[in-house]
């Protein structure tokens, strides 16, 4: 589903050269749901920017679905985005001028699908996530909770064949946190591929599986986990 | 406070810096120019005629059925017929003078001729406009003698209107005197007119008398008048009448149907038939009113439109800085540190559009003195424009950095 | 999809209300500005026989000599009577006619009613197919006509109106200056502003209408004077109207007819020969200075359009300019301030082009908000012309259907275009931006 091969990221500038990824190798199959972690500064969000097309890579490759997606030009990265990729941000990152109804629809317009599809779509997917009632409160009117429901919503709307989530619940407290780690869970167990990126050790722990990210290098040890986030969350970022 | 932050602080808004810079330029280039030009026609409105402007009309009229004044007959009763008018005129209670007369100063409608000092002349005329008309022209207009002596009766003499008759007196005014002779006093010398070979006079000499033609192209000699007293004989003739103060309108209406009272066979239009001096005056300068008007109106828009592009872009600074501003605050500075940093940042973006809106409003005036035959714009009017758009850009500048000033240091802790 | 684009833009446009409020002013009446004075320049320098005036040409003929008046060593505007007259007579155009502007009285037939001036000109037979006057009732008179200095007179619809209400008056007669002329033609509705075919007389733009038009021959027979310019280089020998058409003093207007480039260069070689024969008979002693400009060409060296019609043209323009630079300003910060709803887009998929038409098209929308505004400005802009302008201009600038779309238009394109470099500013923010939120 998605497959890295000794990839590499580096960023450049008139002085420095700094590698965010290096020799980066991970293989995610299909309906699995793992886990990215690591301290701050490691390369787990440069990864879920490549992941997501949102950023391209210096060396090595990225197979997405089975597409070496290193040659793609601007259009078709935005396309397999939409189609393939659906995002779920710390900052549920929901447009505030659309009410839920109008920010579920977005992907959905992009596609260029009819109207009657998109709304059975939009209400198909904003019943899943048990806010069928709230279809034209607008972002600012909403809980926490229930802004990154709305964002879930949005991301299950285009069915993707990929979920990349970026700490869903880093802006939520305990009660909300675990509302949508649950619903991640159900969404799993009913066949979606999910890649979470996290630096809290709990959430970690309900993926099927653990990567865990050093230096921009994927260290498979899931027993080093608590050593590794104590020691490296003093490294200075990147 | 150095200018270093916000010199930095603006090389990340280039376009935006570039943008409100380039509008003020702009504005400065076209208020200089467009307040030049109000300049410029009001000072061409308010010149003086030279004559006593109050409570003067003028009759302008047409016999129907008139002989022709080619004729001497025909001049003659022609000659008869004004004299009777006149008369007629004279006799209202509410009019204080009358003159038999060619035209008037901003008619518009002018008799111009070439006057030279040498007869038979073929070049070296100063060009002239002639007024003809009676021995009271000069008393009627209000206009000053400054020396000789004015026409009498006797100097008076009538012609057919193509006829060209002997001058041997006329007045003139001292600015086409001074043309004339240049070195010494020109009251009694001998004159030749449009290149004839027979001899005029000057008896007196007036301080100032306007010519009729308000166009660009009299305005070389728009002072420069002869009066000559010929009564020209046409089918048409003007009359020049000061009302007795107060009783403007009365004599207007009055005059009206004296004359039909004399003679019926004649055609006295509703509008331009009898006009008071000042709506000759206003319709001589309408043009250069209006053309104020426009250029005043362009100003104010322009100026409001600058303003508020200040305003807006400087609120949207204002509010993408809102964090940056609360942890300046948080360190220390007080409220009228960020009020003076953005009335500073202001000052240093319209300096810049200044010194480039310099050079546009000179390059605007250049382009428009090639091709339009307008003056140079003297540098009074940059330095006032700069001023003027120097202070408007403080002044919007005030509003949205007063906002700034009083975000409050705790902003520095809340996430974005 | 366009749809959609409407509605954000919409929605966004609505959200930050007052810089939208000030974008659609600075539209509206940056536009509204330039329009009204282009009604003015538009009216003012627009062709007035456009079909035509290139086959319409001004002959001058130097009369005065080097030196004489003229610094720049050009001819007189108007001709001679002789040299007027000897031009008609040689009928070298396919069509051609000297004129003079008449001013003359009507004596009505009513018992009571007063006599009244109107305005006019003298001309020949040709003056009428070779500008294309239309007819209501009648036609021209003949070239018999101009031969036998015939009493006939072409009026204009609206003194046919005033005189015979309206009807077919076409062989009825009228009392000019105390003699009668038998109605031939009545013009439809014809009152072509400029007044081009004699623009030395009326200055091109005049409330004046040409309400009677008499064969010149028989004019000069009725010593009818003339009403126009005169210009003299010397003293008429003779006294009156009949010592001015023996004079070399300059007061016939001239207007020619030639088809092709051929005609036009035989009729300059023809001037030439005319002026070196007058050269060698003794009335000029300078070699031949003659000119033969078109239409479009006379009007322009005559400055029929006024200059500070063309000054405020730029002026509105240059106004115009800085609307846009304020609107392509603020529409960048607004994009600044959108930039995280753009990166969202931007990872959910949305390729540049639809951010790019999205932006497009709110500016788009300002544009059109702003040039309904500018179509009712122009309309009062319009009118306050009429107010402060003198009549002879400001009567020509109309309202109509067209002027109101190119306002729209004019406000839409500029809109879009000052929107540019802000939409391709905000098609290039990055999707990534935004997922950085540790």
């Amino acid at each position: 589903m998605l497959k890295m091969t000794h990839l590499s990221k580096v960023y450049r500038t008139e002085v420095v050269e700094t590698y965010a990824l290096r020799d980066f190798s991970i293989d995610v199959k299909e309906g699995e749901f793992v886990a990215v972690t690591g301290p701050s500064g490691s390369g787990k969000t440069t990864f879920l920017t490549i992941a997501g097309l949102l950023e391209t890579f210096t060396g090595g490759s990225y197979h997405l679905d089975g597409v070496d997606v290193s040659h793609l030009n601007d259009n078709a990265r935005s396309k397999i985005r939409n189609e393939k990729i659906g995002f779920i941000f710390q900052a549920f990152n929901l447009i505030p001028d659309l009410n839920v109804y109008d920010n579920v629809e977005v992907p959905l317009r992009y596609r260029g699908m009819k109207a009657a599809e998109r709304k059975k779509r939009i209400m198909e997917s904003l019943e899943r996530v048990g806010l069928s009632s709230r279809l034209k409160h607008y972002p600012a009117e909403l809980s926490g909770g229930q802004q990154q429901r709305v964002a879930i919503a949005r991301a299950l709307a285009g069915s993707p064949r990929l979920l990349l989530a970026d700490e869903p619940t880093g802006n939520l407290d305990t009660q909300m946190a675990r509302g949508v780690m649950e619903l991640l869970e159900d969404i799993h167990r009913e066949g979606a591929t999910i890649v979470m990126v996290t630096h809290d050790p709990e959430l970690a722990t309900r993926a099927q599986r653990n990567v865990h990210v050093i230096d921009g290098q994927v260290v498979d040890v899931a027993e080093d986990r608590v050593f590794s986030t104590s020691q490296l969350a003093e490294h200075s970022p990147a | 406070m150095t200018v270093h932050p916000i010199i930095a602080a603006l090389r990340r808004h280039k376009a935006g810096v570039i943008l409100i810079g380039l509008q003020i330029a702009l504005t400065l280039a076209i208020v200089c120019n467009a307040v030049f030009i109000i300049g410029q026609r009001i000072s061409r409105v308010d010149r003086p005629t030279g004559i006593n402007e109050s409570n003067l009309f003028l009759v302008t009229q047409q016999y129907v059925g008139a002989p022709s004044s080619d004729t001497k007959a025909g001049a003659d009763k022609l000659d008869t017929m004004e004299l009777e008018d006149a008369a007629a005129l004279r006799q209202l209670p509410s009019v204080a003078k009358v003159s038999v007369i060619s035209s008037m100063p901003l008619l518009n409608s002018a008799w111009n001729g070439g006057m030279s000092t040498k007869p038979q002349a073929k070049s070296g005329f100063k060009m002239t406009t002639y007024y003809f008309g009676d021995q009271n022209m000069l008393s009627t207009l209000g206009a000053q003698l400054v020396a000789g002596r004015d026409f009498n009766a006797g100097d008076v003499q009538h012609a057919g209107f193509r006829t060209d008759a002997k001058r041997p007196v006329v007045i003139v005014t001292q600015s086409l005197a001074h043309k004339l002779f240049p070195n010494g006093s020109a009251l009694g010398k001998t004159v030749y007119m449009d290149g004839s070979g027979s001899p005029s006079t000057i008896i007196g000499i007036v301080k100032r008398l306007q010519t009729p033609s308000t166009s660009d192209w009299a305005s070389s000699f728009a002072y420069d008048s002869t009066l000559i007293p010929t009564r020209k004989d046409a089918f048409f003739s003007r009359y020049l009448v000061r009302a007795k103060p107060g009783q403007m309108k009365a004599a207007m209406a009055a005059a009206h149907d004296a004359l039909f009272k004399v003679n019926p066979m004649r055609v006295i239009d509703d509008d331009m038939g009898i006009r008071s001096f000042a709506s000759i005056r206003a319709e001589a300068y309408k043009q250069d009113v209006s053309m104020a008007i426009l250029m005043g109106a362009v100003c104010i828009i322009l100026l409001a439109l600058t303003a508020a592009g200040i305003v807006g872009l400087t609120s949207f600074w204002v509010g993408q800085r809102t964090k940056q501003i609360g942890v300046r605050r948080a360190l220390g500075a007080r409220g009228i540190d960020i009020l003076r940093y953005f009335q500073l940042e202001n000052l240093f973006i319209a300096g810049m559009g200044v010194v480039v809106g310099l050079l546009l409003a000179i390059g605007v005036n250049q382009w428009l003195v090639q091709h339009f035959e307008m003056d140079r714009m003297p540098l009074g009017y940059l330095f006032v424009g700069v001023l003027v758009v120097l202070v408007l850009g403080q002044l919007a500048v005030f509003v949205p950095a007063r906002r700034a000033s009083r975000v409050p240091p705790v902003t520095a802790t809340r996430s974005v | 999809m366009f749809a959609y684009y409407v509605d954000l833009a919409w929605r966004s446009l609505r959200r930050s209300r007052g810089l939208t409020i000030l974008m659609v002013l600075a539209i509206g009446f940056g536009v509204a500005a330039s329009m009204t004075t282009f009604a003015v320049f538009r009216a003012a320098s627009g062709d007035p026989i456009p079909w035509k005036s290139g086959k319409l040409f001004v002959p001058q003929i130097d009369s005065a000599g080097p030196g004489n008046g003229n610094t720049d060593n050009e001819p007189p505007q108007q001709l001679t009577y002789p040299d007027a007259m000897a031009l008609m007579r040689d009928h070298r155009a396919v069509h051609q006619s000297a004129m003079y502007r008449l001013g003359v009285s009507v004596v009505p037939d009513k018992a009571g009613a007063h006599p009244f001036n109107v305005d006019g000109h003298a001309v020949f037979a040709g003056f009428f197919p070779m500008l294309d006057v239309p007819f209501a009732y009648g036609s021209a008179w003949s070239h018999a006509d101009d031969q036998h200095r015939a009493a006939v007179v072409v009026i204009s619809s609206h003194l046919n109106d005033k005189l015979f209400g309206g009807g077919n008056s076409v062989g009825r007669s009228i009392n000019i200056e105390g003699k009668n002329y038998r109605v031939v033609g009545v013009t439809d509705h014809w009152d072509p502003k400029p007044m081009f075919y004699d623009v030395v007389n009326t200055g091109g733009f005049t409330t004046q209408r040409d309400d009677v038009l008499i064969p010149l021959p028989s004019a000069i027979d009725a010593n009818i004077t003339n009403q126009g310019t005169t210009n003299c280089s010397r003293p008429s020998p003779e006294p009156g109207f009949v010592g001015l058409q023996h004079s070399t003093c300059v007061w016939i207007a001239y207007m020619a007819e030639l088809d092709s480039t051929a005609q036009v260069s035989a009729y300059k070689r023809y001037l030439d020969n005319y002026a070196r024969s007058q050269q060698q008979a003794g009335r000029y002693d300078w070699p031949p200075n003659n000119r033969l400009r078109s239409l479009p060409q006379w009007l322009d060296y005559m400055h029929v359009v006024p200059s500070d019609t063309k000054v405020s043209l730029l002026v509105a323009l240059g106004l115009f300019v800085v609307c846009l630079v304020n609107t392509a300003g603020l529409l960048l910060a607004k994009l600044t301030r959108r930039s995280g709803e753009i990166g969202v887009r931007r990872a959910i998929g949305a390729p540049r082009r639809a951010i790019y038409a999205q932006f497009v098209i709110e500016a788009g929308m300002v544009g059109l908000t702003g040039g309904v505004l500018g179509m009712v400005l122009t309309a009062l802009g319009v009118l306050a012309m009429r107010v402060v302008l003198p009549p002879e201009i400001a009567d020509l600038a109309r309202l109509n259907v067209g002027l109101f779309a190119l306002t729209v238009l004019v406000a839409m394109a500029a809109t879009v275009l000052a929107g540019l470099y802000p939409s391709f500013r905000a098609a290039n923010v990055q999707p990534a931006w935004h997922l950085k939120s540790h």
